[in-house]
């Protein structure tokens, strides 16, 4: 195993990332799957074009918040507990085995955001308005949900409800994310300024991150 | 074996004069100009309130002194204040819907502070869930203190959120850099009042679910040390033969 801290992340991320590409989750059932909510959304509210606008970006971000999640925590609880043991034995931190799932996640929720974000735009005719800033809070939520599907999966791997737990214990606390997500384009749509909310979706991150990090060890002891 | 424990009468009598001292000041108080006796609703949902925040910030402490010491002590402290903030929780947001109906004129509302309130109620619900998922005590303890450390960054986003955001939610009524809001002293000793005797009940009640907590514990692990071969699955019970 490699013994610097970055160069272990790096191999932890691209293990995830060779699983995926192996194995097509995400692509092939995740991102289907989100965009046949957002198609099912207006058979059960009504097609009324000005309403789907109206409603459209917020109901992207819900999508991504309840599907995305699926995508973090299927990576970090795909471990086994003598795979997990095997990581251990070889010397891997457990802070950067953390840390690279969660980079791993984050790419794939990238892909998952942009493809449903084109599928949403389409199907709601959303205005896509201040790309950087957009471009910015999809990055941010993407991290954001990729450190907390990942401490969740590690939180809830090998118990005896498994992964069921999870929405129960993500939802709640991606809140704040949502909240700022939502915020932030309603800010750029009526052209406010947007900071407060992109810090506020900053410091989530910043304070999971956190959490995540210092307490990989005592979750690898369970 | 688990150890006998004796039943303690002092937390019941606390909690008993402590209500009752609280409901006499809630009676006693004035009518509200306004709101005329449905203000008397205040003296309980403000209390609950305030006990959920309480009880959520020592879950946070437990949570932490847990991961830093190891002691299970402080997992139970976190575990017992938690299942107790949940309850007062849940009785903030009923009380509060009560007091809503008749005032803003619906049971709920998209209020933050009602809604975060909500989801922090959730988030707490999920760590007593998440607790339920194994019986081994240091593995529950590590998993769920991480989580309370995480459902802890909710209590500042819930308290401030009157703050922060223009909500239907009137601000902070006694702390406030500008003095406490109600005017009235009366009213204002039989909320401190009502606030003070709910600490009491807090922490009677903590006293009594820590000893429960630490007394189930033990039960579990003499359950799994029965459940065991004394010696492994190598040395069995000799077959002493005859008829079954």
């Amino acid at each position: 195993m490699t013994t610097g801290f970055w160069p272990q992340v790096t191999a932890v991320a691209g293990r995830d990332l060779l699983r995926e590409r192996r194995q097509g989750d995400v692509l092939w059932i995740t991102i289907p799957f989100g965009a046949i909510a957002l198609l099912l959304v207006p058979l059960a509210i009504g097609t009324d074009a000005v309403l789907l606008r109206e409603i459209g970006p917020g109901m992207y971000w819900v999508i991504v918040m309840l599907f995305g999640v699926l995508v973090a925590v299927g990576k970090a609880s795909s471990e086994t507990v003598p795979q997990q043991d095997a990581s251990s034995l070889l010397g891997l931190d457990p802070a950067a085995g953390f840390v690279g799932r969660a980079a791993s996640a984050t790419l794939l929720l990238l892909v998952f955001e942009v493809v449903v974000g084109i599928v949403a735009v389409g199907l709601y005719d959303i205005s896509v308005i201040g790309v950087p800033w957009l471009l910015a809070t999809l990055l941010i939520v993407a991290i954001g949900l990729a450190l907390l599907g990942t401490l969740t999966g590690s939180i809830v791997n090998s118990t005896s409800t498994g992964t069921a737990l999870v929405p129960l214990l993500v939802a709640p606390l991606s809140v704040p994310l949502l909240l700022g997500a939502t915020q932030a384009y309603e800010g750029l749509r009526l052209g406010h300024s947007i900071v407060s909310w992109v810090l506020l979706m900053v410091a989530v991150v910043l304070v999971v991150a956190i959490i995540g990090v210092l307490t990989a060890r005592p979750l690898q002891e369970t | 074996m688990p150890q006998q424990t004796r039943v303690r009468r002092w937390p019941w009598v606390a909690i008993a004069l402590s209500l009752a001292t609280a409901l006499t000041f809630a009676l006693v108080s004035p009518p509200d100009d306004t709101q005329g006796d449905l203000v008397r609703i205040m003296y309980v949902h403000v209390p609950a309130a305030w006990l959920a925040y309480l009880a959520f910030f020592v879950t946070f402490i437990g949570s932490v002194a847990y991961l830093l010491t190891r002691h299970l002590r402080w997992d139970r402290i976190a575990a017992a204040s938690a299942e107790i903030g949940v309850y007062f929780t849940g009785l903030a947001i009923a009380l509060g819907m009560i007091w809503a109906k008749p005032t803003w004129g619906v049971w709920w509302t998209w209020d933050a502070r009602l809604t975060l309130t909500a989801i922090m109620f959730f988030v707490y619900l999920g760590y007593l869930a998440l607790r339920r998922t194994t019986d081994d005590p240091v593995a529950r303890a590590n998993r769920s203190a991480v989580l309370g450390i995480v459902g802890a960054v909710q209590i500042p986003l819930v308290h401030f959120s009157v703050v922060w955001w223009r909500t239907l939610h009137q601000p902070p009524s006694i702390i406030k850099p500008d003095g406490p809001a109600i005017q009235d002293p009366m009213m204002l000793v039989a909320l401190i009042v009502g606030v003070l005797a709910f600490t009491v009940v807090y922490v009677s009640l903590m006293v009594e679910r820590i000893e429960l907590i630490h007394l189930e514990d033990q039960r579990n692990a003499f359950e799994r040390i029965a459940d065991q071969s004394v010696a492994g699955d190598s040395v069995t019970a000799p077959d002493l033969g005859g008829s079954s």
